[in-house]
């Protein structure tokens, strides 16, 4: 009788709040019993040494792209309208930068040597270029959404010279859009060029992963970015967009996608002339194999085809439902090629024995701390976009540059009086 | 923009704090030698001879003992090769010790590396166990320490003393061609491949003879005399890893 009034009184802000909770909170604990009992919990094994902690990596960092390409839209290609759009991916870069910090802070064995690749330099290694850039990517990221933070009521209400000093920094806006996109255009090739330099995987040793990873990041990383927002607006009146804006950047996603497929269709139908040992198994894998529902499904039908049709297509396109249909499709094509990219060419182990290389399957299904641990961090990302809507107002299109002046001049009023 | 030239200043400042931070990052990291294929000095190279071995696995409890390996962990497997009329065949598969490794180009910190005499090293202490290496090597050469390795070894005394520090939890680890031995001998005067105290265990204690260890810039060592003898070949000698272990093949006449 007692209860019945408290649990009506569960918003469903608070329940979500607390079903994230639990799962952070479970994230948390199964990620501290890998730190204390180490790896060997894990269903990884030398054959197999990256699994489904590396996929939440690549795919976090790819779908936070829509940083650095709305970034260089609004700055450098002078496309100031989509300013508001391009503060909610700076946001949501920010968050998927860390999940995969966080995330790589359980994979690598010695967690307390992280910071290694910054001091250590092998110049020769795609992982050291890639770990700088991210690392350098970051600062420009924290720096990018300093303006945001400096939002916050609380902090303008305690500190406000502070706040307006975070806000300035967004007239460094345009040098950090310049720096981001250099950086960016390097990493998220190159994490694909992690996989493409490797001779001794012939399924992934050609150049054009790393194309493939750069052009399928920015239209998951837009994607994202649009998703969030529209379904933002849809819960809370502390978000509000314009959605003429996100119809056009959709628009730009359609054609991406069409980018995207061209270079998808040519990287495979070039691998499947000429018998390679290895390659072709790789290619098997995908199209007929234990992979294949992934890949035909996953990647090519809902991941591109579909949200192409739909994106590119006007009616469906102004649909609020289909278009956000056709970004979340985006979104989980992009992951689901990451994690296609990856185990696919980890599953073909190539003898080394004398004569014609013969090749053996390894197999891997995560463990569930390592299931538990990943939608920890997962969850931590929900939340963090969560606040930022609420507190922040990382989604809020009728805020302007202007705007951020004139707060700057009202905080600056009492100070002489 | 309300004072635009202070901005700009301000960020070439910003700028170059961060460029002097990265300097200062570049120097005080270790500089080593870390070249492939030296040309002068000690080549050390490995050759199985697969008509003598007959797979009794004495060679894999010896690295176990003298390394001090985890029975979870081979650094040395021996492999079936095949058939050559009723006898089978062995393949000892140490590390390559490559002149152009994979594992060395890809390590992000520098924790794989050449020494002068062609080994290639892993500085444990260096290592952040990231696997890069092991998703590398062609040859699965390179396990990775999933768990402590805390119990006692099983192959200790039998098999021999341990020579080198047991790598912590976390960290990759391979073979080196027992570099231990091979740097101590030397100290000492002696030659590796003909002192035993100076040569890889597995060669020491392989019962048919079938390894030899020596440098093929001495052209009297005895793994340069075998090569000039008898045709050789070399693991994926097609990927271009330029491998320091070679095999004499089991042929009809020999086997």
């Amino acid at each position: 009788m007692k209860i019945r009034p408290k649990l009506s009184k569960l918003s469903p802000w608070l329940a979500w709040l607390i079903g994230l909770g639990v799962v952070i909170a479970a994230g948390v604990g199964a990620g501290l019993i890998v730190f204390w009992k180490g790896l060997w919990i894990t269903h990884l094994t030398d054959l197999i040494p990256w699994g489904l902690w590396i996929t939440i990596d690549l795919s976090s960092i790819a779908v936070s792209a829509g940083a650095f390409s709305l970034c260089a839209a609004v700055y450098l290609l002078g496309l100031k309208r989509f300013q508001p759009v391009a503060r909610t991916a700076t946001f949501i870069g920010l968050i998927g930068y860390s999940m995969a910090l966080l995330t790589l802070l359980m994979d690598i064995g010695r967690p307390d040597r992280f910071w290694y690749a910054v001091v250590y330099w092998n110049k020769h290694s795609l992982l050291w270029e890639v770990t700088m850039c991210v690392t350098l990517y970051l600062t420009v990221l924290v720096l990018e959404s300093l303006p945001i933070f400096a939002q916050f009521e609380w902090l303008k209400m305690r500190w406000p010279k502070l706040a307006e000093k975070m806000s300035h920094v967004h007239h460094y806006a345009p040098y950090l859009a310049v720096i981001g996109l250099g950086l960016s255009m390097l990493h998220q090739s190159s994490l694909g060029a992690v996989y493409g330099v490797l001779k001794a995987r012939p399924f992934w040793y050609r150049p054009d992963i790393s194309v493939l990873f750069i052009i399928s990041a920015v239209a998951g990383g837009m994607a994202l970015t649009v998703f969030a927002s529209m379904l933002s607006a849809r819960l809370t009146r502390r978000a509000s967009v314009d959605d003429n804006l996100l119809d056009r950047v959709a628009y730009f996603i359609g054609w991406t996608l069409v980018l995207y497929l061209y270079f998808r269709f040519w990287d495979a139908l070039s691998m499947t002339y000429t018998y390679q040992p290895g390659r072709t198994e790789g290619l098997q894998l995908l199209t007929q194999g234990p992979l294949s529902f992934n890949f035909w499904v996953g990647e090519i039908l809902l991941g591109i085809v579909t949200p192409m049709i739909l994106l590119l297509y006007r009616p469906t396109r102004t649909s609020q439902l289909w278009r956000m249909v056709a970004l979340a499709l985006v979104v989980g094509g992009v992951v689901a090629y990451r994690w296609d990219t990856n185990i696919s060419g980890l599953m073909i182990v190539l003898s080394y024995l004398p004569g014609e290389p013969t090749v053996e399957y390894a197999h891997y299904v995560p463990s569930l701390i390592e299931i538990l641990s990943g939608a920890g961090v997962v969850a931590f990302g929900l939340l963090a976009f969560s606040l930022g809507v609420r507190y922040l107002k990382v989604v809020n299109h009728s805020l302007t540059v202007e705007e951020h002046e004139n707060r700057k001049v009202e905080a600056k009023k009492p100070a002489p009086a | 923009m309300s004072n635009p030239k202070v901005d700009r200043r301000d960020f070439l400042k910003i700028t170059a704090i961060g460029v002097t931070a990265l300097a200062g990052a570049q120097v005080i990291r270790r500089a080593e030698a870390s070249e492939p294929t030296p040309s002068g000095g000690r080549q050390w190279a490995m050759v199985v001879d697969q008509s003598l071995c007959n797979g009794c696995g004495y060679c894999v409890m010896a690295c176990r003992a003298h390394n001090d390996v985890s029975p979870e962990i081979t650094w040395n497997p021996v492999l079936e090769a095949g058939q050559v009329g009723d006898k089978k065949i062995y393949l000892p598969r140490p590390c390559m010790q490559c002149s152009q490794a994979p594992c060395v180009d890809v390590c992000p910190v520098k924790a794989s590396y050449y020494r002068p005499d062609g080994i290639v090293m892993i500085d444990y202490d260096r290592c952040i166990g990231c696997r890069y290496c092991e998703v590398a090597c062609p040859y699965g050469a390179r396990a990775f320490n999933w768990k402590a390795f805390t119990e006692q070894n099983p192959a200790v005394p039998e098999w021999g003393q341990p020579e080198v520090a047991r790598r912590p939890r976390g960290v990759v680890e391979k073979c080196a061609f027992c570099y231990q031995r091979i740097d101590r001998g030397l100290a000492l005067g002696m030659t590796p491949g003909v002192d035993p105290d100076a040569t890889p265990a597995c060669v020491v204690v392989c019962p048919v003879g079938a390894r030899f260890f020596g440098d093929l810039n001495d052209p009297g060592s005895n793994v340069s005399k075998l090569l000039k003898a008898r045709t050789s070949y070399r693991l994926r000698a097609d990927m271009g890893t330029g491998p320091r272990v070679y095999y004499l093949s089991a042929t009809e006449e020999n086997a």
